[in-house]
């Protein structure tokens, strides 16, 4: 039979869950199996109370997954109901997380030196690449895209997991250089010190980095986000196009190769 | 007291408990294999599939209402024959173990349908019965708009049961119920499926965009349990073949619920999506329900709802 998803119901119980930035929340739980089992790139599917009516459960990347406390962390968005409930969870909340969900980041290619691009709330996967990276000791460098300075996140994590360089762009020139991600990208690539990208944000953005991956020959994997009811394979409901047919981004995902990506 | 009977027959499909699974919301069944031995359930029903692939509707495919979602998937289906090689041994293992595996077909006409029959017919010695699929509200032909007049679905039966002798089950459409059930039986359905997902509308109010890629979807979940569960109950007294109740059953209560009304079993549908282990939940809480209601055999509760 074709492989089923590794991912189980966890029960987890809040360690902490803090607005970091605007709109921007940390939340740590305590799931000790979960934090084994999570691969950088993979996310988790929360069942958030508080509303006996909206079942679905909320689809989340991680930033940091910890067997050794047995802790998982996450950079979540306030962007409707189901992220507003998850803020109002207090330290001592209980309630359960579907997980591991997926394939993440690939690192198919050995790559020598990495540069990581991140977009909003697309910081949250990116931080866990950085952490892995460094593990396996491949260099990186950074590019993360916010609206405004209220609304970044990250900058501190990459640079305390060992980040070379980090260019921040943002919409409104209040954080480092204002523009895009893309913007900084070009020139980034153009010095050819890079042999992959990964990245993270929202899908116009992430379509442009692909583009400007493949027009540099640099091999690029997107993280992509698209609506999930089940997250574990078998409702249909979360496709992403390839070249091989329609993939759920929930098995065969969230991390694509860019080039598979039908955009 | 010794543990009760809870075996059912769905029109020759011999289920040894009341618990299906409804198609589209549980994949070909192997996905659940990592939370529990899917083989406990009665019955699982397979993922509509056509004579050839489909790709689906485009992106959003999904949006969450009160207390239910919409879906507009569009039956992306990996074709029979993609069905058979992805997960024809695995599907032929769980019915050497004693549970029902129902293959659920779908077409754009008749002439598909037939095609698609045709193929299980040759490929599909697993499937101990085909549910046709003549209610699908997210495509564009086919589907809802043959499973909601008695002329329309009882074309498709008429051409489809010369050519099996496996049980035909057919998944209507919620409209019309009793007088589409009747048309159904009288051209050799063996069982019903009562009922699909509701043609529904949302429309996010900001954007004064559909949440779907499409004007409409499909509704499922706890917000349409009680139509269904009225739907089963007139269908129930309509017609003489069985009838296996489908919506918004999260619970055993609401299997239990529609089993009252007249269904001989019951499919999980969304439950499974938002909880992968709801299924073998929902048969133990029947199970007690059966015990509790002091009966030895869940036969003896089909119908046997009082007014
Ligand atoms: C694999 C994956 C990883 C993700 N990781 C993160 C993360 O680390 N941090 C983060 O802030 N967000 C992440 N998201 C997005 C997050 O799931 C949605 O923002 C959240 O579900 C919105 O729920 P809501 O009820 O608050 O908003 P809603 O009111 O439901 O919707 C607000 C917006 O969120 C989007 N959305 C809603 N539900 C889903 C869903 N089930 N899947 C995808 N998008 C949805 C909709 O397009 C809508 O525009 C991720 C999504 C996926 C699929
Ligand atoms: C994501 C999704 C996909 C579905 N796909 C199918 C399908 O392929 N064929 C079908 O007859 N019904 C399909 N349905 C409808 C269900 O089988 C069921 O009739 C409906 O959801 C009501 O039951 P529920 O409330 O328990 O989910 C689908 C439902 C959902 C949520
Ligand atoms: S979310 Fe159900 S198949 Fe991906």
């Amino acid at each position: 039979m074709p492989t089923p998803s590794a991912a189980r119901i966890h029960e987890f119980e809040v360690v902490s869950n803090t607005p970091v930035a605007e709109g921007i929340w940390s939340l740590v739980m305590r799931a000790p199996k979960l934090a084994e089992g999570l691969s950088s790139g993979q996310f988790m599917s929360i069942a958030v109370p508080g509303d006996a009516t909206q079942l679905v459960r909320v689809p989340l990347s991680f930033s940091k997954a910890d067997p050794v406390k047995g802790t998982v962390e996450t950079e979540y968005a306030v962007v409707g109901d189901g992220t507003r409930r998850l803020s109002l969870m207090r330290p001592g909340d209980t309630s359960d997380v579907l997980g591991p969900g997926g394939h993440g980041w690939r690192l198919e290619s050995h790559p020598r030196r990495v540069l990581l691009v991140a977009g909003g709330i697309g910081i949250t996967p990116i931080v866990s690449a950085a952490r892995w990276l460094a593990r396996e000791g491949v260099e990186f460098d950074a590019i993360v895209g916010t609206k405004t300075v209220n609304t970044l996140w990250g900058f501190d994590e990459l640079m305390s997991v060992g980040v070379q360089h980090v260019v921040i762009t943002s919409d409104d020139g209040t954080a480092g250089d204002q523009g895009f991600t893309t913007d900084a990208l070009e020139p980034a690539l153009a010095g050819g010190e890079y042999d992959l990208v990964l990245t993270c944000g929202p899908e116009v953005m992430m379509h442009k980095v692909a583009d400007i991956c493949a027009a540099v020959g640099v091999a690029c994997e997107v993280s992509m986000e698209r609506m999930m009811t089940c997250g574990f394979g078998a409702c249909a409901t979360c496709v992403v196009p390839t070249r091989s047919g329609n993939v759920g981004a929930c098995m065969g995902g969230p991390v694509f190769d860019a080039k598979e990506v039908v955009w | 007291m010794s543990a009760p009977n809870m075996a059912v027959d769905l029109g020759g499909i011999k289920m040894h408990n009341p618990i299906n699974t409804a198609a589209g919301t549980y994949g070909f069944g192997w996905q659940f294999e990592g939370f529990y031995d899917v083989s406990q359930l009665g019955a699982i029903t397979t993922k509509g599939c056509a004579a050839e692939a489909w790709p689906g509707n485009p992106k959003p495919r999904m949006c969450e209402v009160t207390s239910g979602v919409m879906n507009s998937v569009g039956l992306m289906n990996p074709g029979v024959r993609g069905l058979v090689e992805q997960s024809g041994e695995y599907l032929q293992g769980l019915s050497d173990k004693g549970c029902a595996v129902i293959c659920q077909v779908a077409g754009h006409s008749v002439d598909e349908y037939v095609a698609a029959v045709e193929l299980f017919e040759e490929l599909a010695p697993f499937a101990a019965g085909l549910e046709i699929n003549i209610s699908c509200p997210n495509i564009a032909a086919g589907g809802c708009a043959m499973g909601s007049t008695p002329d329309g679905a009882a074309e498709v039966i008429r051409a489809l049961r010369p050519r099996t002798d496996r049980p035909l089950l057919v998944k209507m459409a919620p409209a019309r119920v009793v007088e589409v059930a009747k048309a159904l039986e009288a051209e050799g359905a063996d069982a019903l499926s009562v009922i699909n997902s509701i043609p529904a509308m949302s429309i996010d109010v900001h954007t004064r965009r559909s949440r779907l890629s499409r004007p409409t979807g499909g509704l499922s979940g706890p917000c349409l349990h009680n139509i269904a569960v009225r739907m089963v109950w007139e269908v129930a007294h309509a017609v003489d073949i069985p009838v296996n109740g489908v919506g918004g059953v999260m619970s055993g209560a609401d299997a239990a619920e529609f089993i009252l009304a007249g269904a001989t079993s019951v499919s999980v549908g969304m439950s499974n999506l938002v909880r992968p282990d709801s299924a073998p939940r929902i048969l133990s809480e029947l199970v007690s329900w059966v015990e509790e209601q002091g009966v030895d055999d869940v036969n003896d509760l089909i119908g046997a709802f009082e007014c």
